[in-house]
């Protein structure tokens, strides 16, 4: 891998970032109502020379060409803007945010990997036979049901029947590292289940296409343990479209999970946005938005990478 | 959200209620000390009082703050930071004696200059305060002494208390205004330390409060209160199951039977301060001639709209009034919302419509409240040969389109502030920004001019009892139901008192039992 080929990469993403940004700016403003609509409500005694004053003072009254570039000097500036009903500015509420959506992911693809990448194997290897057909059975319903459902399912057996986990509520691993593990349990469980059911499918299916190899089949007629043959072999060729598929899982959920952050009333990106959205707070919804787009991009740089770290064939020039 | 968008003017109404069973507890002697968990819907919407409508932010942070003049539980005014004031002969100066030795959280003295400060604040077009037009009676504020308050109106104005009492209108002090949005300082009960979005308020005892209870003793019981967020209403109300929570806002329809009957848990609520109606946009034809309204009225049965489409437990059917059952200034209809077929059919005929007409009603699909009435109300005027064309649009796109009055008829509720004049000149006065329906009528309009410039409370009630008779029979509206609105605490949670009007000023007075 080159270092131009890297630099190269990560333009090209700040160019997409960028143009979430143009389509994301525009969008929000063809929304019907805006931050004073949404401020007064029914509110029948305000009238419109106030409300004409209000969308003046928060800058509402120019064009939107130039909302956006005064968005962009300052963002080129670091600087995100601050929330038109909070006041807070918004890097500083992202950055509030970001490390509960990441804990998120992490913890959900770590109990996607630890389930799905076994039982993919395992029916692959056992091509239908019982194992097959059970872990066929877990990514139907894995794949099908969704995951708010999941979600209050487990609510109702591991907190009000078992008393095992709280049902919603944050801890701050500042504040208790067991409490903080114990508070993000069921959320990351629910989440994985669709990403361990994609990840099992997608191993049984790469595995199945590897081991029909000619190189498997003569590395078995060397004699080589079945195990050997597996792990080394067949495994690291088939990582490739997994690595691709959780990828494109990561990246989404780094995005943030509104429903499971809704449902176990955790402060995440997913959560933070769509609250901006409500609220037709702007620079919450500029920020977020790209914050979610510049995650997905580099998330995706990241699988390149880990193409030519699985595959060394694989090189980027 | 919901709540926020939908009610907006947060509830609080002159109501005489008998509030039965509202007070959990109270034969035993209370015991101090104890951090309440209190489980929220929502976040605040800033911490700004004076820049923010939201009810969330009213809600927690009422018992950090203090209004001028307060709401009782029966929805009378009574004194807070002032103990008592007098109202000139013309009605136009009221002048308030200020409590002494208050103090805000910072540790100094409250003087008349942070009350004139406060509602000067709210009145300045600078502060963006969407309560702005509270105050556009009010010529001038003046702190003549440092205990005296005077404000000078430029036309008499009853509802001007209702206004003071309202909880988002609180007493601020003028150093602290730059910072209130992020750090709160008050006079009420509880200060505020901290703030983390999405995941908790935290509240500490204000040990120099000012309030007492009936026996004298320092209010308030509790070491603190902490707000954390929990969104989604199953997910609320586990929180309470589970005892992670030991107190919550906003109980679903959907639970409140079975968390009544859970031993652990009390539930306490009933209706709130607010009505919800058949809008009828009056320039549209047929519908500007008031027979065909009274008709659609007499079509209607209200108990079944809150049987299913509120489960029964949501909602009070309506008694032909925008002010909630129970109201002091009410004067409901008993034979209001029980459909008479006969009388509509006879209506529709003296109208020129024996046959019926398209009636298209324009809805928002975002809250179940609102929507599946329209349905019902297409099956119940179906029989009198109105064909009910319904439109179900999402609440951003639908609410401009309503306020442009770009509809024939809608379903929305709206909610009263305090005062009787919020639940009748807000909705029905030809110049009135909150009348949706076009509704013009001059004995009304006059009646209701009359109405804020009479402060004794038997001679408005009989004038707006006068209105309310009119508006039954002119119906710009067919009132539907008020919703009931509950909360519900842990079974040691005590001396809790549900206000009808969104308020939590209850929690004062409540205690832990250990």
């Amino acid at each position: 891998m080159s270092l131009g080929w890297l630099i190269r990469r990560v333009l090209l993403a700040l160019m997409a970032a960028l143009g979430v940004s143009v389509l994301v700016f525009t969008l929000l403003r063809l929304v019907p109502g805006d931050v004073v609509t949404q401020l007064i409500g029914l509110e029948g005694n305000v009238s419109a020379e106030q409300q004409a004053e209000m969308r003046r003072l928060f800058g509402l009254d120019q064009p939107i060409w130039m909302q956006f570039g005064t968005w962009l000097i300052a963002l080129m500036q670091g600087d995100l803007g601050v929330s038109l009903r909070t006041d807070r500015p918004v890097f500083q509420d992202l950055l509030l945010r970001f490390p509960v959506t990441l804990q998120l992911t992490a913890m959900a693809l770590f109990f996607a990997v630890l389930v799905g990448l076994p039982l993919g194997i395992l029916a692959a290897l056992r091509r239908g036979q019982a194992a097959d057909l059970l872990s066929s059975g877990f990514v139907l319903i894995g794949l099908a049901a969704p995951e708010f459902w999941l979600a209050i399912l487990m609510i109702l057996l591991f907190s009000l029947n078992l008393g095992w986990f709280p049902p919603n509520g944050y801890v701050s691993p500042a504040e208790s590292v067991w409490g903080n593990l114990r508070s993000m349990f069921l959320p990351a469980l629910a989440l994985s289940f669709s990403l361990a059911a994609a990840t099992t499918r997608i191993v049984r299916a790469s595995l199945l296409d590897v081991l029909s190899q000619d190189y498997i089949r003569t590395a078995r007629a060397k004699g080589l343990r079945a195990s050997t043959v597996i792990m080394r072999h067949a495994l690291r060729n088939a990582m490739i479209p997994v690595v691709t598929v959780i990828g494109l899982q990561v990246g989404n959920l780094l995005g943030g999970a509104v429903i499971i952050e809704q449902l176990f009333g955790l402060p995440g990106v997913g959560r933070f946005a769509l609250e901006g959205i409500n609220l037709r707070d702007y620079p919450v919804v500029q920020g977020a938005v790209l914050w979610i787009a510049v995650s997905f991009v580099l998330v995706n740089v990241v699988v390149d990478l880990l193409y030519s770290v699985i595959d060394r064939r694989v090189v980027y020039s | 959200m919901p709540i926020q968008s939908r009610s907006v003017r947060p509830l609080t109404v002159t109501l005489l209620l008998a509030l039965s069973g509202a007070v959990i507890g109270s034969a035993h002697a209370q015991t101090a000390g104890g951090i309440l968990r209190a489980g929220m819907q929502a976040d605040p919407v800033g911490l700004d009082p004076h820049v923010t409508e939201a009810t969330s932010t009213r809600n927690q942070l009422e018992n950090v703050y203090d209004t001028l003049v307060a709401f009782d539980s029966a929805g009378k005014i009574v004194p807070s930071l002032a103990t008592r004031w007098t109202v000139s002969k013309d009605n136009l100066t009221w002048t308030f004696t200020l409590r002494s030795g208050v103090k805000f959280h910072n540790g100094r003295a409250l003087d008349a200059s942070d009350v004139a400060y406060s509602i000067n604040r709210i009145k300045n077009p600078a502060t963006k305060s969407p309560r702005i037009g509270d105050f556009d009676l009010v010529k001038s504020v003046t702190a003549p002494s440092k205990s005296t308050v005077v404000l000078t109106l430029s036309k008499p104005f009853s509802p001007l208390l209702s206004k003071l009492a309202f909880t988002l209108n609180v007493i601020v002090p003028k150093e602290a205004a730059a910072t209130l949005n992020t750090r709160p300082v008050g006079t009420g009960p509880f200060r505020f330390v901290e703030y983390v979005p999405q995941t908790r308020m935290v509240l500490r005892k204000n040990p120099d409060f000012w309030g007492k209870d009936a026996k004298g003793n320092k209010l308030p019981y509790l070491d603190g209160i902490t707000y954390s967020y929990l969104p989604d209403p199953t997910a609320r109300v586990t929180a309470l199951r589970t005892g992670t929570v030991d107190w919550i806002e906003y109980v679903p329809s959907t639970d409140i039977t079975s968390l009544k009957a859970n031993t652990a848990v009390n539930v306490l609520g009933g209706p709130a301060a607010n009505y919800r109606a058949l809008f009828f946009n009056v320039n549209e034809k047929p519908l500007n001639d008031p027979r065909v309204r009274r008709a659609i009225a007499y079509a209607i049965n209200n108990q079944e709209i809150v049987d299913v489409a509120l489960l029964g437990v949501g909602g009070l059917a309506s008694a032909g009034t925008t002010f909630p059952n129970g109201s002091y200034y009410a004067k409901p209809d008993p034979s209001y919302g029980k459909p008479n077929l006969d009388k509509a059919r006879a209506l529709l005929k003296q109208a020129g419509l024996p046959n019926g007409f398209t009636l298209n009603l324009k809805v928002t699909s975002t809250y179940d409240f609102l929507r599946i009435p329209a349905e019902i109300l297409q099956a119940q005027l179906a029989p009198i040969g109105i064909k009910v064309n319904i439109t179900a649009l999402e609440w951003s796109v639908y609410l401009p389109d309503i306020l442009k009055k770009n509809y024939m008829a809608t379903i929305l509720g709206e909610s009263g502030q305090g005062d009787p004049d919020d639940y009748l000149y807000t909705p029905f006065a030809s110049d009135s920004g909150g009348n949706l329906t076009n509704f013009k009528d001059a004995t009304i309009d006059g009646w209701l001019d009359q109405g804020r410039q009479i402060s004794d409370a038997a001679a408005r009630k009989a004038l707006y009892a006068k209105v309310q008779q009119r508006l039954v029979d002119l119906s710009p509206m067919v009132f539907l139901y008020s919703s009931t609105q509950y909360e519900a605490a842990r079974k040691a949670v005590q001396g809790y008192q549900h206000f009808p009007n969104t308020s939590y000023i209850g929690l004062r007075t409540t205690w832990l039992k250990r």
